[in-house]
């Protein structure tokens, strides 16, 4: 039988288990922010700038003399949330689009491709910026933006993959016994691409959380005196000089965030392979 | 080495260029204050620099901070310093302004006017065009009126419709007409635009000036090589033999090209970078304090902004100290809500210091009946430093009751789409060479970048009065009661006049501030030499 | 099959040019729903009415938006991309002048990361599960989740400004010996290769996995040929489509997509053109650089699909 998703044993590795703490940890501080943080984000604590880490600023100060750990915990909130949100989107969006455009091939599948090939072409800015004047600034839209951006290429991936495995014998078997669309595409394309599509998400939760800093310098979203991790990073670059925590810091975080999803995905149970011909 | 002691080696550099004795330098530091050790190692510099006298050769590269095919080398169009910096390199004005703004002959020998209306102007003899060319009235003639022609779409047409008529009086002289008397006419040709070009010229894929290099290459976009023009007619000069000069628009790539050896000069720094040059040995920061600020706009033509008392609660939360230190690191100097900086020799000193004052905000505040009403202000990396007082101001408003919203909006178009166009946001204003000009393009009632829209008639009769008043004191009073009239009443909140900071090499000698802009006001080509 | 074959590619040639075709009307609605215009942008802070309005009418922007982008179009169509809005110089000698800049970095970079990081892939996925797989695994995302400046500067900090060995400024012009080329573009490369090695390393390596696993291989693997056999000749080629197509990404991004590095190192390519372009709304430039993008990435997937059609035999029926 195929799609036989509930013969998975669920046996986390130990470094799986690692990648599932750091990002629930993660998750809980982007929740719990507000209340945990010690100072307002905006709030200059020593106008000096750039401090190193003490007892009163674990993780120093900013450029503008901003408690560092403030900015990343409540930074955490939009790093992670809008990342996770809009890389799902955008994964499940593409993946979507491509079962369908590979299980019904023909027409359908070259209109999907041409059109995403035509939406990828457009240069990323030039299409943050016309988001930004038309649609406005708010989360909803910053999080749509990123999606949008990303889709296509998980399209693109998904769509190599499902193409390969539609063309073996058990899927055209499939579609002789009368299968249709949505169940070939779910149970048996899909199950057996499940880790390079994973690896896909993990590599574009990665690209999402870099592009997060890129987008709101355009405006879009995150309004200061509230910055997300990649943006925390840009504005306190002059402190690379001295090794200051300011950068250091939310570069440190972003790592610990994309490499935890990244291992819980790497480690997570597969069934044997493509063993779906039993 | 402190301020007093930094501005006092300059002054006693100038007196003892000017011929001073030691006893009369020694002399005036006693009365400045300064004991008798510290005078004594002022004089022994100032006297090691004018033993540091030019030497000629070498070749450098300079690195200014936008490089793009809007590169020009026409001075009608010029918009950017990078333009100005190279359009000096290869072209003359008829004046130059020096240290304090006063207007020096340059291709103008001598400047004779008849009540501040007609201006005659004897060009110097002997000077020609990198192609051979001498120069002549026509010249001048031609460079002057193209700016009026609409074709020409020039950036200084509003400079130069004060021109009712110029015409060659000999093939050495040009008479200007002005419609209306202006005293400050010879600053006015000595900024960037007025630069001579030769007559006829139309096509501006090189330049071909009388200026101290000239134009081996340009590629807009590109680079621009400026070789020693060695008809120069200023003897001695220029010291070096080629300047190459491009941009490096990202402003760690440009200082970081000038700490790895890529440049000698990097061109307009931020505060921020100065951290990372004077922690290296061999470079140094290169300060100008100019008039140039980034302001606080507040509409008195829109709600809730033109509330007086809403207007007056926003400055008062200006924490200046703070914003000096924790923006610009010390390079600024206070300001008190009205554009006329200390450089400035109509600065008027009378005004009290606005202070930051957070009883006097929260009356305002109150009285003014905003509430818990957010209020929007509108930043952009477009106006320098915007977003870091947003920021400053937000933090200091909560304490008040007063919530700013900040509304971070890209530097791309904000210039045509939000500046001067929201109840509340920022500006920012590049030095101009006169005091007249500033206040004619920023302050009247009728300008179109009256920023805050305020009206004041009192105050744009002293404008007009005082633009024609060949009467020094009487001027100076003027201009105090416009900064005055600006301060107490104006939409403008300016916390600080931003210095302008470059950084090169500490081979690299001979430059001196000059307000209207860094690097010498642009105009650093021909001053500068190697000391390799 | 070459008969397919050449259908396939003329279908696809056909089809790119209608997709360049939409792109352009897209760019251009883009570019003109933007507030703002060239005379606005150029003007910059000088912007009086007065002058926008005489700028514009000496560009004719007074024209309505679909007159303005026809005639693009039909110049396009003869061979002529037009002239930038802001500088007048012709939009080919703008793009000739940059566009070598772009391939050359983009093949230097791409000669570097393609090797290095299929051979991670595959190697990863054959020693799955051990210790160099995991710590392969770990680098390879560890490197790309460093911001691309964040890198780029590090680089430049310490090899150009602390030691001296390499400059910071990366130029073509003057470069005059190989050995002048390893050292202009070694940190603009190696920074852009750990953008994209991690998704070819990472794609290669799931996409393996999964064919290593199947049946026929362990049949192949029964029947006791060379673990290096099985992996090259009955594993791989079916997972060459994801992984081509994975490369294919990844060279696409190359060529657009390298605004930071080139903003770091100053690299006088297209994608900064394009950057720049954008700002002051030169229409004929923006159109000039994205057909560029969008025919490079078009070509590229093209050649991932037929990668992929050659090596898997099932789909050349398709």
């Amino acid at each position: 039988m195929s799609g036989a998703v509930a013969s998975m044993r669920w046996r986390l590795p130990l470094i799986g288990a690692l990648g599932a703490v750091v990002l629930v940890f993660w998750l809980a501080v982007a929740v719990l922010a507000p209340w945990i943080a010690p100072y307002p984000a905006g709030h200059v604590v020593d106008p000096d700038g750039l401090g190193p880490m003490s007892w009163a600023y674990p993780l120093g100060t900013d450029y503008l003399g901003r408690d560092m750990l403030s900015r990343v915990l409540l930074g955490a909130r939009i790093t992670v949330g809008v990342s996770l949100v809009a890389t799902l989107l955008a994964c499940l969006a593409g993946v979507t689009l491509a079962l369908f455009a590979a299980a019904r091939g023909g027409w359908l599948d070259a209109v999907l491709s041409r059109v995403l090939d035509a939406l990828i072409s457009v240069p990323s800015l030039l299409f943050g910026l016309v988001v930004v004047a038309s649609l406005g600034a708010s989360m909803g839209v910053l999080i749509g933006t990123a999606a949008v951006i990303y889709a296509p290429g998980a399209y693109r991936t998904a769509r190599a993959l499902a193409v390969n495995i539609n063309a073996l014998d058990f899927v055209t078997v499939a579609r002789a016994r009368g299968e249709g669309t949505f169940f070939i595409m779910r149970e048996e394309i899909l199950p057996n691409m499940l880790l390079p599509v994973l690896t896909d998400f993990g590599l574009r939760f990665v690209y999402v959380v870099l592009l997060l800093s890129g987008l709101s310098f355009l405006g879009l979203g995150i309004q200061p005196p509230y910055a997300d991790w990649g943006s925390l990073v840009r504005e306190n670059l002059e402190g690379l000089v001295d090794g200051s925590p300011a950068v250091i810091m939310p570069a440190i975080a972003i790592a610990t965030l994309t490499i935890a999803v990244n291992l819980i995905i790497d480690n997570l149970p597969t069934r044997g392979g493509a063993s779906h011909e039993r | 080495m402190d301020e007093l002691t930094r501005g006092a080696d300059g002054i006693i550099r100038a007196m003892l260029r000017r011929g001073a004795t030691r006893r009369q330098a020694l002399g005036w530091l006693g009365g400045a204050g300064m004991g008798l050790a510290t005078a004594g190692g002022v004089l022994m510099r100032a006297g090691q620099a004018l033993a540091d006298a030019p030497k000629r050769g070498g070749s450098i590269r300079v690195a200014g901070f936008s490089s793009s095919t809007a590169d020009t080398v026409d001075p009608a169009r010029q918009t950017l310093s990078t333009d100005y910096s190279r359009c000096t390199m290869f072209y003359n004005g008829l004046t130059r302004l020096d240290e304090s703004l006063t207007p020096q002959p340059e291709l103008a020998e001598t400047i004779t006017d008849d009540k501040a209306t007609v201006w005659t102007f004897k060009l110097r003899q002997g000077v020609t065009f990198h192609d051979g060319k001498p120069l002549t009235s026509a010249d001048v003639v031609y460079s002057l009126l193209r700016h009026k022609d609409p074709k020409v779409a020039s950036i200084a047409k509003t400079l130069a419709a004060q021109m009712q008529e110029v015409k060659a009086t000999g093939p050495n002289e040009v008479q200007v007409t002005l419609s209306a008397p202006n005293a400050d006419f010879p600053v006015v040709l000595g900024t960037f635009h007025f630069l001579i070009i030769k007559d006829g010229s139309t096509d501006f894929t090189t330049a071909i000036g009388t200026g101290p290099y000239e134009c081996k290459e340009f590629t807009p976009g590109v680079r621009s090589i400026a070789v020693r023009n060695e008809q120069y007619w200023k003897p001695g000069k220029p010291y070096l033999d080629q300047i190459e000069f491009f941009g490096i628009p990202d402003e760690t790539a440009r200082v970081n090209a000038l700490l790895s050896g890529d440049i000698q000069v990097a061109g307009g720094i931020s505060a921020r970078a100065t951290r990372q040059i004077k922690a290296a040995e061999g470079f140094e920061v290169f300060e100008t304090k100019s008039g140039g600020y980034t302001d606080l706009v507040i509409r008195q033509d829109a709600e809730p902004t033109k509330n007086p008392d809403l207007t007056m609660a926003l400055k008062y939360l200006f924490d200046r100290e703070q914003m000096r230190t924790a923006i610009f690191r010390g390079y600024a100097v206070l300001g008190n809500d009205q554009p006329v900086d200390p450089s400035n020799r109509f600065w008027c000193k009378d005004i009290p210091q606005r202070a930051f004052d957070l009883d006097k905000a929260k009356f305002h505040f109150q009285k003014s009946g905003i509430g818990t009403t957010p209020l929007p202000i509108v930043a952009s990396p477009a106006a320098s430093s915007s977003v870091e007082m947003a920021v400053l101001m937000q933090d200091a408003a909560q304490k008040v009751g007063l919530t700013l919203d900040i509304k971070r909006v890209p530097a791309d178009g904000y210039w045509a789409n939000s500046w001067m166009k929201v109840p509340l946001g920022f500006g920012n204003i590049n030095p101009r060479p006169s005091a007249d000009i500033l206040l004619s393009l920023f302050f009247k009632s009728d300008a179109p970048w009256n920023e805050s829209g305020w009206k004041n008639p009192q105050f744009d009769q002293l404008l007009l009065a005082a633009r024609s008043e060949t009467d020094l004191p009487k001027r100076k009073q003027m201009y105090c009661d416009m900064q005055s009239l600006v301060h107490d009443g104006c939409g403008i909140g300016i916390p600080l006049f931003i210095s302008i900071l470059d950084a090169h090499s500490s081979k690299v000698k001979g430059l001196r501030p000059i307000p209207t802009g860094g690097l010498m006001g642009y105009n650093f080509a021909e001053s500068i030499w190697l000391d390799a | 099959m070459n008969a397919i074959m050449a259908r396939l590619v003329v279908t696809r040639v056909a089809v790119s040019l209608l997709t360049l075709w939409i792109v352009s009307i897209l760019v251009f609605g883009a570019t003109e729903l933007l507030p703002g215009d060239v005379a606005e942008a150029v003007l910059g802070q000088a912007a009086t009415p007065d002058a926008v309005a005489g700028l514009r009418a000496a560009l004719h922007l007074d024209q309505p938006g679909w007159l303005r982008y026809l005639i693009w179009l039909g110049g396009l169509l003869h061979g002529d991309p037009g002239r930038s809005l802001v500088n007048h110089l012709p939009v080919a000698q703008l793009i000739g002048n940059r566009l070598p800049n772009s391939l050359l970095l983009a093949a230097l970079t791409a000669a570097f990361s393609v090797p290095l990081a299929l051979t991670i892939g595959i190697t990863a996925a054959v020693k799955r599960g051990s210790l160099y797989d995991r710590t392969t695994s770990l680098f390879a995302v560890a490197v790309v989740s460093v911001p691309e400046f964040l890198v780029a500067t590090l680089a430049v900090l310490i090899f150009a400004v602390k030691l001296h060995w390499l400059p910071a400024l990366s130029s073509v012009r003057d470069v005059h010996s190989v050995e002048q080329l390893l050292r202009s573009f070694a940190m603009p490369v190696v920074s852009l290769s750990f953008v994209v090695m991690a998704q070819m390393a990472r794609m290669s390596r799931a996409a393996l996995i999964g064919t290593l696993d199947s049946s026929y291989v362990e049949i192949a693997r029964l029947k006791g040929a060379r673990p290096a056999r099985v992996v090259l000749r009955h594993a791989l080629p079916n997972a060459l489509g994801p992984i081509v197509n994975a490369v294919a990404l990844s060279l696409s991004f190359l060529l657009g997509g390298v605004i930071i590095i080139e903003t770091i190192f100053n690299y006088p390519g297209l994608a900064k053109l394009m950057v720049d372009a954008v700002s002051t709304r030169d229409m004929p430039v923006v159109q000039a650089c994205a057909m560029i993008f969008c025919a490079a990435y078009l070509l590229l997937t093209t050649l991932a699909d037929i990668a992929a059609i050659l090596s898997n035999p099932r789909l050349r029926t398709r």
